[in-house]
């Protein structure tokens, strides 16, 4: 923490405890799983990586773990404990809108659709205040404007401009600004970076990284982009489906892939020097409506190493060596 | 090296080659989604029906009967009568030929011109779209109503197609600057700048590929035309402007309210709320039925 | 082949083309690409390099300059023949669910043009037919799986192949690619990019490849060259590999720290720097260099004189103190 950062750091990082959680939408052609059982640990103080396919019910995860996943959507069963909150799905309506926002903070894909396109930036700072019983409304526009300077851009013209007047980068950094305006110990990025060019989402992902360890808070990362993942994330997740097909410290996913999907998520980055040829596509099409109903592996119809028993039973979601977890018939645990 | 490698597998969620459900075939689905919507379409059905057919049902001369003037609703006139004794019902469908016949003109007459003006004048801009929106600027300026009015001093309306070539004559302006707004945004699109680079021809362009895509607006606008046409015509004639020649819902409502004294004595009240029924029934059908065009007209819908 | 020669746009302001608010969009850009050949312009959004493509393609009209396709000069051809050329030069957009209608099926987004091919050289409809199941083959797609769909039906990464296919069926001698990839799950970019490459290599297609990301850059073209832009003039130029192992130019060195550094594979370059300022839309001073508000290294000397492209004539930038940081990350040895 340095001097001119005089903001109060979250002594305890937070962690997020997921357990059996099932969120459905309905659909015309009926239930759709978009988040199937799901257990996940999510560690306080670390940058975990959430990826997957659009399909895969990331960013239904994401909005369930702040009990807002939209409608057709609905949280069927499980539980979402925040340390020091409470489980959310549980809590009453008013514990939970205090604790979005002043415990979780959320930005949102390509963060335009997060801001009111009819008020200044500064006005909703002030409004977000209110919302939380702010008593010191200027501390808060203060803060606001340490964060946004903090961020390289020049604060009091951000405050007084409309959404339209930033470009996609700069609005991005305005979410991330209201999502740890009021102190949140969590942040939740969805797609920060996607849409925006190389050079801002490098730039939003140095933001995220430094604020990330200046304020010791737990940062959960939503994107479908393995690079950003690699870069950014201390642990990462693999999601497919709407269930979890691997999870494990970054580096190590990465250096050692265990599941044939992460394999091919990696494979499938074009790279800026090395052999061009090691860069292969992944096949076949992103999970869709049908691929729930499979009684085998989801992965099943993209997979290069199948066999016969993947397509008749789901592999279960086991531990696979030190804070790493596979499924896949095919990785044999402790190999 | 084959190109083919990398091939992406069909998904699974959409209709096989069997499936390209012809227009017809998904607006039969759409309007039989929701019980609503059938019931617009029936009803649609029957006046259209109605105003081909309903003039063979009866005899030229519609009967008259001395006897059952102003009669209450029975079995045998289920409408009742009127000051000749005359089968309401027997006025009403007999009636719907000219009423749904001119509405059907001048919808056609507004959407041929609104359509064909609108996308003219949104996609090539410059003179046209000028000399294009200063006449619409002109026709929304005339005021329709007033306007037959005073056409109907001077000019016969005995034939429906006058009638229903004025209305749309001066209704068409609405329509023309909202497919206007509608084309230019869509010019903007990345596939009308694909269809450019790729050679196609600017009448393709304009009824290919803008056209499609203004079509659930257009079809809305085509049925709205229709009731605000029929308000106009029935209006006209209650105000009795034109001439008493044919049998008509407009002539109908004048001599109920200013012959047969329908609003101070209960005894005509059938004659005054038959056309009134009519007008009333025929508007909820397309009211009914506008809630499937948008679906009918919208790709993203179909075989969602 | 095409051939541009200092190409210049200027978009006009407020006050007309010469007022103080016109925006110089590109300016002074000059290259030629062989057929088969691969050209990259690589920058952020707003760099006019989408504008550099939209000219190719016949979409923008070009300020001052030439612009020469298989040696036909697009500014002095008739209107006629403008047409026949332009056709050659195929643009993929960025966005393949707006550059598809979404109205008409795939069959009919890609029989219109090949009508119009079957008329100009007196073909039937069974020859629609085949041409178009050979397209879809081509970019890998299976005919019957596709053809009766309409876009949304399809994935981003099948929608970018449907337009891929019907740039395909007027035989293009150029594809200008802008930001093709971007909106597509990355999981399926790979995919697309190899059709690319293999386009170019099987068919001797030219390929302009507009883009943010020099990893994809370089897979399509790895044996092309590079242009780095900014604020619409070039940075830097050179063969590609060129480019990305020996950048000279504190802007090529920026973009290049931006690709992501995989963690566990690659440990990040020694000089790798990430410029946290935006960059800003409005003019810069012409005495000045562009770059020099955002760069770390500027001297004096970069707020006073604009740096001309300097360098061995295959690789150049415009830089008064160029110099090869290493900011490419290095492959972790197993």
């Amino acid at each position: 923490m340095s001097a001119e950062w005089p903001l109060k750091a979250n002594t305890k990082a937070v962690g997020i405890t997921i357990r059996d959680l099932e969120v459905v939408y309905s659909t015309g052609q009926g239930q759709v799983p978009a988040v199937n059982g799901v257990d996940l640990d999510i560690a306080g103080g670390q940058i975990t990586g959430i990826i997957g396919e659009s399909g895969s019910g990331k960013s239904t995860l994401a909005m369930a773990i702040m009990n807002a996943v939209p409608h057709p959507g609905r949280i069927v069963k499980g539980s979402v404990v925040v340390d020091g909150v409470g489980n959310m799905l549980t809590l009453d309506k008013e514990s939970q809108r205090r604790a979005r926002g002043r415990n979780l903070g959320f930005v949102f894909q390509a963060a335009q659709n997060s801001l009111n396109p009819l008020t200044r930036v500064g006005h909703q700072v002030l409004d977000l205040g209110r919302s939380h019983n702010v008593k010191d409304l200027r501390g808060l526009l203060r803060r606001a404007k340490e964060l946004l300077h903090r961020m390289g851009m020049d604060a009091d013209r951000v405050l007084t401009a409309y959404q339209h007047e930033l470009s996609g980068g700069m609005r991005q950094r305005v979410g991330i600004m209201f999502a740890l305006v009021l102190d949140a110990q969590v942040v939740i990025l969805d797609e920060p970076t996607t849409a925006l060019d190389m050079l801002s989402q490098a730039s939003v992902l140095e933001i995220v990284r430094s604020i990330h360890e200046e304020r010791d808070i737990t940062t959960i990362l939503i994107t479908h982009d393995m690079g950003v993942v690699a870069d950014l994330a201390d642990r990462v997740v693999v999601m497919y489906g709407g269930e979890l097909a691997e999870e494990g410290e970054t580096a190590e996913v990465l250096a050692h892939p265990a599941h044939p999907y992460t394999k091919g998520l990696i494979q499938a980055i074009p790279r800026i020097s090395g052999d061009l040829s090691q860069a292969v596509a992944l096949s076949g099409s992103p999970p869709d409506l049908k691929t729930f109903m499979q009684s085998g592996c989801l992965f099943y119809d993209r997979c290069p190493e199948r066999v016969a028993e993947c397509q008749v039973k789901r592999p279960p979601y086991e531990s696979a060596g030190p804070e790493r977890k596979v499924a896949c018939f095919r990785v044999m645990p402790h190999d | 090296m084959s190109l083919a490698a990398t091939t992406e597998a069909p998904s699974k969620n959409s209709p096989g080659p069997a499936g390209h459900p012809s227009f017809l075939k998904n607006a039969w689905r759409v309007i039989a989604k929701k019980p609503g919507r059938l019931l617009g379409l029936a009803i649609i059905v029957l006046f259209t029906l109605m105003a081909i057919f309903g003039p063979y049902l009866y005899p030229r001369q519609l009967p008259i009967n001395p006897n059952a003037i102003y009669a209450p609703i029975s079995w045998h006139y289920p409408l009742g009568t009127d000051f000749e004794g005359t089968s309401n019902l027997a006025l009403i469908v007999t009636g719907a030929r000219y009423v749904l016949f001119a509405a059907a003109m001048a919808a056609v007459f507004t959407v041929v011109f609104g359509t064909a003006l609108g996308l003219i004048s949104g996609y090539y801009l410059g003179w046209p779209d000028s000399v294009i929106m200063r006449v619409t600027d002109f026709i929304l300026t005339i005021p329709g109503f007033p306007l037959l009015v005073v056409l109907s001093t001077i000019w016969n309306f005995g034939q429906p197609m006058a009638m229903g070539f004025v209305l749309g004559i001066t209704g068409w302006g609405g329509l023309a600057r909202a497919v206007r707004s509608q084309t230019l945004s869509l010019r903007e699109r990345g596939f009308i700048e694909a269809a450019r680079t790729l050679g196609l021809s600017p009448f393709h362009i304009l009824f290919k590929e803008i056209l499609p895509n203004v079509g659930s607006y257009i079809a809305m606008n085509l049925l709205l035309a229709v009731t605000g046409s029929i308000y106009a015509e029935v209006g006209l004639f209650f105000l009795g402007v034109v001439p008493f020649q044919v049998n008509n819902w407009g002539v109908m409502l004048n001599l109920a309210v200013f012959s047969a004294g329908a609003m101070s004595s209960t005894q005509a009240l059938p004659y005054l709320l038959s056309p009134l029924l009519a007008l009333l029934i025929l508007t909820l059908g397309v009211v009914l039925f506008l809630d499937a065009v948008d679906e009918m007209f919208n790709p993203r819908l179909k075989e969602a | 082949m095409i051939e541009v020669r200092r190409l210049e746009k200027t978009f006009p302001g407020k006050h007309g083309l010469l007022g103080h608010d016109a925006v110089k969009a590109v300016q002074d850009v000059s290259f030629r690409i062989p057929d088969g050949g691969a050209v990259s312009f690589i920058g952020e959004s707003g760099c006019g390099k989408t504008t550099i493509g939209r000219i190719l393609a016949g979409l923008e009209n070009y300020t001052a300059g030439e612009v020469l396709v298989d040696g036909q000069n697009l500014a002095t051809v008739d209107r006629r023949q403008r047409e026949a050329v332009l056709r050659r030069v195929q643009l993929i957009q960025q966005d393949p669910y707006q550059a598809l209608n979404p109205a008409r099926t795939i069959e009919q987004a890609l029989s219109d043009p090949l009508k119009v091919m079957a008329k100009a050289r007196g073909a039937d409809t069974a020859w629609i037919l085949q041409r178009m199941e050979e397209v879809l083959g081509l970019v890998g797609l299976e005919p019957e799986a596709v053809v009766h769909k309409y876009p949304h039906m399809l994935s981003g990464g099948q929608r970018q192949r449907i337009v891929i296919a019907r740039a395909l069926t007027v035989e293009p001698s150029v594809l200008v690619a802008d930001e093709a990839v971007s909106m597509i799950d990355v999981s399926l970019r790979l995919g697309v990019l190899k059709l690319l490459r293999d386009l170019r290599e099987k068919f001797h297609i030219s390929l302009i490849f507009i883009t943010h990301d020099v990893a994809s850059a370089r897979y399509v073209g790895e044996d092309g060259q590079m242009f780095v832009i900014y604020k619409g003039m070039i940075a830097e130029q050179g063969p590609t590999d060129d480019v990305i192992l020996h950048p000279q130019h504190p802007y090529t060195q920026a973009l290049l720290s931006a690709v992501p550094v995989l963690k566990g594979l690659e440990s990040p370059g020694s000089d790798r720097y990430i410029p946290l300022k935006e960059l800003d839309h409005g003019q810069s001073p012409e005495n000045a260099c562009l770059f020099a508000p955002r760069c770390p290294f500027a001297q004096p000397l970069c707020e006073t004189e604009r740096p001309a492209l300097q360098g061995a004539s295959g690789h150049q930038y415009a830089c008064h103190y160029p110099q090869e940081r290493h900011v490419v990350a290095v492959a972790l040895k197993e």
